[in-house]
C-alpha cells in the first residue's frame, strides 16, 4: 500500500516535470500568429465552411513553409458559428479571450457577420469577411474594424448581371421572379436601377414574388412564358430553388423561348452534381464568383489542385477569398514590421492584392476589396463534366456602389 | 388571357394538384378509418422523395432506375408505415387525441433528422425518365410530358381507390371498420390488421407521390411541412376522409394556386387560405365530406 502511494507521486512528480521541460522549450520557439476562423462547419451551409478553411489552410501551409512571417508561423482556428449570431459571438470570443487570436476572419451568415462586427469594434480587433453578402456590413455599418475580401449582393446579384446584360443582349422587356423576402427585392432593386439606367428604353414588364422556399414554380414560368417578356430575372433564387426552378423552366422551354438571366447560376457549388443530357439553364447569362476553369494563372491551377486534394470538391469562392485574406495579412503584417491592429489596418486600406485572379484594390472608404464579378453564357465545354459560364467576361470596380453612393446611404441612416 | 395562358395554367395546375392528391388521399383514408390525424404525413412523403434519390443514385448503372425506384420506394415508405402503426400509433388509440399529436409530431422530427443523417443536408436531384423526359406541343404551347404523366398517376391512383374501396372484399372490410369499429369486430373482421393496413396503404400513396415529385422538383429537407399544410388545405375543403373529397380539394387547389399567380400574384399565396375558410364557414364537414 505504502509503496503504491509512493510509486503514484514519483509518476506524478516526474509527469509535472516532464511538461514543465516541454512547457518553457515551446514558448522558447516563435509564437505563431493566430488567425481566427469562424464559419459554418456543419449544417446545410458547411460545405462552404470546409471549402473556406482548406483554401485558408493553403495560404499558411505555403507561407509557412517559405519561412512563415517575420520569421512566426501562421496559425488558423476554425469554430463553427451553426448559423447562429450568439454562437458566433460566444466563438469570436473564445478566440480573442482564450486563443489569443490576432485576427478574425471567416462567416457566411449576415447575421453572424454583424455580431462579430460590433463585437470587434468594441475590442478594436480586426475582422475580415471572406463570404456573408450583405452589402450593409461595410455600408450603412461600417466602421474601422471590419473588411470584405469578397463580393457582396449588390454587384452580385444587381449591379453585375445588369451591366453584363447592356453590354450582351440589351434586353427590352423583361421579367422577373424573385424570393420574396429583402435579400430578393434588394437585388432586383438594385439591378433595376443600374440597368435602367444603362438601358433606358427597358422595361420590367412584371414582378412576380414567390414565397422563400418555393420548389414548385410550373405556374410561374407558365405565366413567365406567355408574358410576352423577351428576357426573364431571377432576383435572388438561389439552391434548391433555382435548381428546382431550372428544372421546370427547362422542361417548359422556357429557355428557349426567351432570355435568361440568372445571377449565381455561375457558382459551381449549385451545379457540380449536374450531368449533360440533364436540365441546366441553357444559354442563361449568369454571374460568378471565382470561375476557376476560365482563370489562366498556373497558381489559380495549382490552388483548385490542392483544394481538390485537401477536401475533395471544387473550390468555391469562399475558398478562394479566405486565401486571399490570408495574404493580405501576411503583406500587411510585413509592410508594418509588427503584429499590430492599427498599424495594420492603416496599411489594408488601399492596398492592392496582388492575386491570381489580377489586381484587385481594398478600397479604403469602406474596406470592401474590389473583387472581380465574373458573368458568362451557361454552357457544357469538353472539359468540365458540369454546366458552367462561358466566354467569360470580368466585372471589376464599376459593379460596386460608388463611393458617393455609400455615402448617401450613410448619411440616410 | 389568352388560350395559350388559359391552357398553360391549367395543366401546371392540375398536373401539381395530383401529386398533393395522392398525398392528401392517404392522409385522408388514414384518418377516415384509424381516426388519427397523421401529422406525419409529409415526413413519409419526404422519406419516399430521399428513398427515390437514394435508390436512382444505387441503381444508376442499371437502365431504367427510377422506374425501379418508383417500384421499391412506395413499398418502403409503406414498410415504415406499418412498423409505426403497429409499434408506435397502436398503443395509443385509447388514448386522448392530444397523444396523436404528440406521437405524431415527434414523428415529424425524428423522419427529418434521419433523412437529414442518411442523405444529408444538400440539394439532391432525379433526372425525368425515359420515356417521360421529352416536351409535346399543345395548343401552341410547350409542354413537359412528365407533368402529363403525373395526371395520368393521378387519374389511375383515384380510380384505383375507388375500385378497391367499393368492389373488393378488402374494401368491404375497411368500408365496415369504418363505419363501426365494435360491429365489424363482432362479425369477425380483423380490426388490427384492418387499421395496419390501411395506415400502410396511406404510406405507400406518400411514398408515391414522393417518388414522383423529384423528377420535376428538388429532393430537399424542409418539403415535408411544405406539403402537410397545403394537404391540410386540400381535406379540409374536400372533405376529411372522402376520397373523390381529396380529387376535387386537389385541383381546385392546384387551379387556385396556378389562376392566382396569373390574376394576382401578390395574394396568390392568401387565395387557399381563404377559400377554406369560406368552407368552414358554409360547410364545415368540406364539400364532400359527411356531416358528423
Amino acid at each position: 500500500m505504502k509503496r503504491r502511494v509512493i510509486r503514484s507521486i514519483v509518476l506524478t512528480v516526474s509527469i509535472a516535470l516532464i511538461f514543465s521541460w516541454i512547457g518553457p522549450a515551446q514558448a522558447a520557439e516563435k509564437t505563431p500568429i493566430v488567425i481566427g476562423f469562424i464559419h459554418s462547419m456543419s449544417g446545410a451551409m458547411s460545405m462552404y465552411g470546409i471549402s473556406s478553411e482548406a483554401g485558408g489552410k493553403i495560404a499558411i501551409d505555403e507561407i509557412n513553409a517559405a519561412g512563415g512571417v517575420l520569421g512566426r508561423p501562421l496559425k488558423m482556428i476554425t469554430r463553427d458559428d451553426k448559423l447562429n449570431p450568439e454562437t458566433g459571438l460566444r466563438e469570436a470570443k473564445d478566440l480573442l479571450l482564450s486563443e489569443k487570436a490576432d485576427f478574425l476572419t471567416g462567416t457566411i451568415s449576415s447575421a453572424v457577420a454583424l455580431a462579430i462586427s460590433n463585437y470587434v469594434k468594441r475590442e478594436k480587433k480586426l475582422f475580415i469577411v471572406n463570404i456573408s453578402q450583405s452589402s450593409s456590413l461595410t455600408e450603412e455599418n461600417w466602421h474601422r474594424y471590419i473588411f470584405r475580401i469578397d463580393t457582396n449582393a449588390v454587384p452580385y446579384w444587381g449591379y453585375a448581371p445588369a451591366i453584363a446584360l447592356a453590354k450582351t443582349w440589351k434586353a427590352k422587356k423583361i421579367i422577373s421572379l424573385g424570393f420574396d423576402y429583402e435579400t430578393g427585392k434588394n437585388s432586383l432593386k438594385a439591378f433595376k436601377e443600374k440597368y435602367l439606367q444603362l438601358v433606358p428604353d427597358a422595361k420590367i414588364i412584371d414582378e412576380l414574388w414567390a414565397p422563400l422556399g418555393t420548389t414548385d414554380f410550373t405556374a410561374y414560368i407558365t405565366k413567365m412564358a406567355n408574358s410576352g417578356a423577351d428576357a426573364f430575372f431571377l432576383a435572388c433564387i438561389y439552391g434548391g430553388g433555382e435548381l428546382a426552378f431550372t428544372k421546370q423552366a427547362y422542361a417548359f422551354g422556357l429557355y428557349e423561348k426567351m432570355k435568361a438571366i440568372q445571377p449565381c447560376a455561375g457558382d459551381v457549388e449549385t451545379w457540380y452534381q449536374v450531368k449533360k443530357g440533364e436540365s441546366y439553364p441553357k444559354g442563361a447569362l449568369a454571374t460568378c464568383r471565382y470561375p476557376f476553369w476560365a482563370i489562366q494563372d498556373p497558381k489559380s491551377k495549382a490552388f483548385v489542385e490542392k483544394h481538390q486534394k485537401l477536401v475533395g470538391f471544387w473550390p468555391s469562392y469562399g475558398a478562394m477569398n479566405q486565401y486571399f485574406i490570408v495574404y493580405a495579412l501576411k503583406d500587411a503584417i510585413e509592410k508594418v514590421g509588427a503584429v499590430d491592429t492599427e498599424k495594420i489596418i492603416t496599411a489594408l486600406e488601399g492596398m492592392t492584392l496582388n492575386t491570381f485572379v489580377g489586381k484587385v484594390p481594398i478600397r479604403a472608404y469602406d474596406h470592401q476589396a474590389m473583387m472581380p464579378n465574373w458573368y458568362g453564357v451557361m454552357d457544357f465545354s469538353p472539359n468540365l463534366t458540369f454546366p458552367h459560364i462561358t466566354k467569360v467576361d470580368v466585372i471589376g470596380e464599376e459593379g460596386y456602389h460608388s463611393v458617393d453612393k455609400i455615402k448617401a446611404l450613410r448619411g440616410g441612416k | 388571357m389568352t388560350w395559350e395562358a388559359l391552357a398553360g395554367q391549367t395543366l401546371s395546375g392540375i398536373s401539381v394538384g395530383m401529386v398533393l392528391f395522392l398525398i392528401a388521399a392517404g392522409l385522408s383514408i388514414i384518418f377516415g378509418t384509424l381516426k388519427v390525424l397523421n401529422l406525419a404525413h409529409g415526413s413519409l412523403y419526404m422519406t419516399g422523395s430521399f428513398l427515390c434519390y437514394g435508390l436512382t443514385s444505387l441503381l444508376s448503372q442499371i437502365p431504367g432506375a427510377y422506374w425501379w425506384a418508383l417500384l421499391f420506394a412506395p413499398i418502403l415508405v409503406a414498410v415504415l408505415g406499418g412498423i409505426i402503426e403497429i409499434f408506435l400509433l397502436r398503443r395509443i388509440y385509447d388514448q386522448e387525441m392530444l397523444y396523436q399529436y404528440i406521437l405524431t409530431f415527434a414523428l415529424i422530427l425524428i423522419l427529418g433528422d434521419a433523412c437529414k443523417f442518411l442523405f444529408g443536408v444538400g440539394y439532391q436531384t432525379v433526372a425525368a425518365p425515359w420515356p417521360v423526359n421529352g416536351k409535346v406541343f399543345l395548343w401552341g404551347l410547350s409542354f413537359p410530358v412528365y407533368n402529363l404523366f403525373l395526371i395520368g398517376c393521378g387519374l389511375a391512383v383515384f380510380l384505383g381507390l375507388i375500385v378497391l374501396m367499393r368492389y373488393t372484399a378488402l374494401g368491404r372490410n375497411v368500408r365496415a371498420v369504418t363505419y363501426n369499429r365494435e360491429m365489424a369486430n363482432a362479425l369477425g373482421i380483423n380490426v388490427p390488421k384492418v387499421y395496419t393496413g390501411v395506415f400502410m396503404l396511406g404510406s405507400y400513396l406518400a411514398g408515391l407521390a414522393g417518388t414522383l415529385m423529384p423528377p420535376m422538383s428538388v429532393v430537399a429537407l424542409g418539403s415535408d411541412m411544405a406539403v402537410i399544410i397545403e394537404c391540410f388545405i386540400i381535406v379540409v375543403i374536400g372533405g376529411l376522409g372522402s376520397l373523390p373529397g381529396a380529387f376535387l380539394g386537389a385541383i381546385i387547389l392546384g387551379l387556385l394556386n396556378a389562376f392566382g399567380i396569373y390574376i394576382i400574384p401578390k395574394l396568390a399565396v392568401a387565395f387557399a387560405f381563404m377559400l377554406m375558410i369560406v368552407v368552414l364557414i358554409i360547410r364545415p364537414w368540406g364539400l364532400l365530406g359527411k356531416p358528423e
